[in-house]
């Protein structure tokens, strides 16, 4: 373990947390503990590591995360330097940094809000609650500290030297004031969550932010070359009476106020609004601890639970697509894997949310590129969808993780006598859960853009994807399903094979592209998929 | 009652609980001494735990009076639990430490010097067979080596009062008698040990005095052969069903098997 050079800049305040009734040397203590459990800790935008891996190896986890935040905070530096609509653009800025920060810290530092071992390991020492009150603030702040301090460094300095130091401080102050607007907020909507509901909704919840924080990053990408031609427009603010519900709103306006052109009285309300809100959703959250803590113990308790939901259509589904009774309980189990399991959400979910938009990307790069929209409606762009089936591959490959592995015995001990249904069922339930839906949406989007004329390719496209999701599972080489550790680069080491299946998705769309100008091209691609299908379903799960 | 001229360690008056509506103790009354080795006993949700994380100060809002070391703990300070030693039912431990790094910290919040706390933690593991381990992750540890963990954590600081709630859970055959003999040794030294346990005949043995708890209340207290007379019955088990108004363990049983014979095959 070693000693953080945070904890020596802070032993500096050693007198004034004595004075204020602390026990230094204690809290200075869990600080470093925690520290140390936090660099062991792999952040949503790294990804899992190896849980054996060395201690040491691992504790910089954390600082390596950091370069990804700064190189993500440098992106808005254009905003802060270039243009002159004040308000427009620190508005951005601010949204954009409410946005990273937020959902950085519920993704990421939910366990420490969170932590129930706490209050049994910390509460029955002898330290004193004001102790490990202030260790568990010192503690956030210490992260935010650092994950603001990267994101926003380059805009910082883009700032101080484009507009002066008393901008700078000014930028700094209400940076400062939006951390602690967010911390409260965050704590506050936990406590709400917690009121309301048990631990595993909460628990979910906090799953469904990493998936969209990985996912908004992802588009983000896509995205920030458009977003640039924005920096250099030029809109006339007009204050709005809605705009208080904007909070990066409030945040902008005391530059306008102080740097701009624009003094409406609006803009000085927005700029109080910007530090007394911060300030009062601090002290409601201070007076709320208690609650807090005390609604923090429904996390560890098992409140009863009334019949899950949609408990007669896993049973209806796999009648209908599973032959044989094991293949139907294996169907049945995959799917309450797929649905619950929230290692495996985390990881696929988002390329999930990517293929659904993946299609529109493109389409809109024609669109860019000169097309009319009347010429797109026309045209080929509904082949796009086989982007669609770019997130196969690794959905299926997920299937063989979890986070527990040690639940694999019951493979062991249960009487099977091969294991064709249980790669076949498990493979049933990933089409029925997830790709079905995600083809049904982007169809119906597409008929509505395309009209009608592309049903039949649109079957095409589906028995294609069938097709390939089979493939994909064979060229795998799956081991039996959720029984595999989820370990760091997974997906890398199997860069070759995946760029394989995306040339056979490629393939399978050029033959598309290719057939579709003969009249009955469309229907023999049809006729000959359906039989390679069947043909595939056959042999793909033998020698299993 | 155990008659003794000294102050009680513990003193619990008049102790009521409540959890969202529902009262989980209703005026538990229990005077410990010095050298006792209380099995705490009763059925799931009795309210064993409750009544032993009040006194560590970890549950708040309880009514009566509650006087440890003879001092009104509610009072906020926390001094007195430098000397309690807490083995928690469910292992709680920040388990992406290792098991020195988890020690010497605990030890230090006791009050101890770090260097003093890594020596002892690490001669502790040793005796306890686990000398290997003593740089691992406790997320890399089994079951029973985070249970002689726990158990060492609770120990380091040489406390006076010790509170186990199932400290032999997960434990070897061989360990579990080195955990009895090593209790019996540091009651007869003077230490105070509360034991709450679900195994009958470990309580029966190794307890000086038995506390039954049923629906928040303490429905028998005395040592076994004291109970065992009252009650007229040969064995702690007879004697926890018959206070706690269990007889359907025979039906219950027939229904189970009849249950489980349903499958045809």
């Amino acid at each position: 373990m070693n000693d953080f050079k945070t904890l020596i800049v802070l032993d500096r305040c050693k007198a004034l947390f004595e004075k204020a009734g602390m026990d230094y040397v204690q809290m200075r203590r869990i600080l470093q503990i925690k520290l140390t459990m936090d660099g062991r800790r792999a952040p949503t935008l790294i990804g899992k590591t190896s849980r054996s891996a060395d201690p040491d190896e691992l504790s910089n986890q954390f600082l390596k995360s950091l370069w990804i935040y700064a190189v993500m905070g440098a992106v808005m530096t254009p905003f802060v330097v270039r243009g002159h609509n004040l308000i427009f653009q620190m508005s951005i800025v601010f949204g954009i940094l409410m946005f990273m920060i937020t959902t950085s810290l519920i993704s990421d530092f939910s366990s420490v809000l969170l932590d129930v071992r706490d209050h049994t390991i910390l509460g029955s020492k002898p330290v004193n609650a004001k102790t490990i009150n202030m260790a568990k603030a010192i503690h956030i702040m210490i992260y935010l500290f650092f994950i603001t301090g990267s994101i926003t460094a380059a805009p910082l300095v883009g700032v101080l030297f484009r507009h002066g130091i008393v901008f700078f401080l000014i930028f700094v102050l209400e940076i400062v004031l939006m951390d602690l607007l967010i911390v409260a907020i965050t704590a506050l909507l936990y406590w709400l969550v917690l009121r309301f509901f048990d631990g595993e909704k909460l628990k979910d919840i906090i799953n469904y932010v990493q998936i969209g924080l990985t996912m908004v990053m992802a588009v983000g990408y896509q995205l920030i070359a458009r977003v640039f031609n924005l920096v250099d427009l030029q809109i006339g603010y007009e204050a709005q009476w809605w705009h208080v519900f904007l909070f990066p709103v409030w945040f902008a306006a005391p530059f306008e106020w102080l740097f701009g052109g624009y003094r409406g009285e609006a803009i000085i309300v927005f700029s109080l609004l910007s530090v007394l809100l911060p300030l009062l959703a601090v002290w409601i959250y201070v007076r709320m601890i208690p609650s807090f803590e005390a609604n923090l113990r429904k996390l560890s308790t098992q409140t009863s639970r009334k019949k899950g939901r949609g408990g007669r259509w896993p049973d209806v589904l796999g009648r209908w697509i599973c032959r044989s009774r094991e293949e139907r309980v294996f169907f049945r189990f995959a799917l309450g894997m797929i649905r619950k399991e929230r290692d495996y959400k985390l990881k696929v979910y988002p390329s999930l949310g990517l293929s659904l938009i993946f299609p529109f990307i493109f389409m809109f790069n024609t669109f860019n590129s000169g097309s009319s929209w009347e010429e797109i409606r026309s045209g080929n762009s509904y082949l796009f969808m086989y982007f669609c089936a770019v997130m196969i591959p690794s959905a299926v490959m997920m299937l063989q993780y979890t986070s527990t592995p040690k639940g694999a015995w019951i493979f062991n001990t249960v009487p099977l006598r091969n294991h064709e249904p249980v790669y076949k069922g498990t493979l049933k339930a990933c089409i029925a859960q997830l790709i079905l839906p995600i083809f049904v949406m982007e169809s119906i989007i597409f008929t509505v853009i395309f009209g009608v004329r592309i049903l039949p390719d649109l079957l095409v496209i589906l028995i294609m994807t069938l097709l390939y999701t089979v493939i994909s599972f064979r060229l795998m080489g799956l081991e039996m399903p959720f029984t595999e550790p989820a370990q760091a680069g997974t997906q890398s080491g199997r860069a070759g094979l995946m760029l394989l299946l995306f040339l056979i998705l490629g393939a399978m769309a050029g033959l598309h592209f290719a057939l579709r100008f003969s009249t009955y091209g469309v229907y023999v691609l049809m006729a000959v998929a359906l039989i390679a299908n069947i043909a595939a379903w056959k042999l793909a799960f033998r020698n299993l | 009652m155990p008659e003794s001229n000294h102050e009680p360690i513990i003193s619990i008056q008049g102790l009521e609980m409540n959890y969202g509506g529902k009262q989980v103790l209703k005026g538990i009354n229990l005077d410990v001494y010095e050298g006792q080795i209380i099995g705490y006993i009763g059925p799931n949700g009795a309210g064993k735990s409750t009544t032993v994380k009040i006194m560590l100060g970890l549950i708040k809002g309880y009514s009566g009076r509650v006087r440890i070391f003879g001092k009104e703990i509610s009072d906020g300070e926390v001094e007195y639990k430098a000397r309690i030693g807490y083995v928690p039912e469910i292992a709680e431990m920040y388990d992406s430490l290792t098991a020195q790094e988890y020690l010497t910290f605990v030890g230090e919040l006791y009050g101890l010097e770090r260097r003093l706390a890594d020596h002892k933690a690490q001669r502790l593991m040793e005796q306890f067979g686990l000398e290997e381990v003593y740089f691992n992750r406790i997320s890399s540890l089994s079951k029973g080596m985070r249970q002689k963990v726990l158990l060492i954590s609770s120990l380091l600081h040489n406390p006076d009062i010790l509170f186990l709630d199932e400290p032999l859970s997960g434990l070897d055959a061989n360990s579990v008698m080195v955990v009895k003999e090593m209790l019996a040794s540091l009651a007869a030294e003077g230490k105070t040990i509360f034991y709450s346990s679900h195994i009958m005949e470990v309580v029966e043995k190794i307890s000086s005095r038995i506390v039954l708890l049923n629906e928040g209340n303490v429905v028998a207290d005395g040592s076994f052969e004291q109970l065992q007379e009252q009650l007229h019955e040969g064995t702690l088990e007879e004697i926890f069903t018959e206070l706690t108004g269990y007889h359907e363990h025979k039906d219950t049983a027939a229904r189970i098997v009849s249950i489980v014979k349903e499958v045809q095959r």
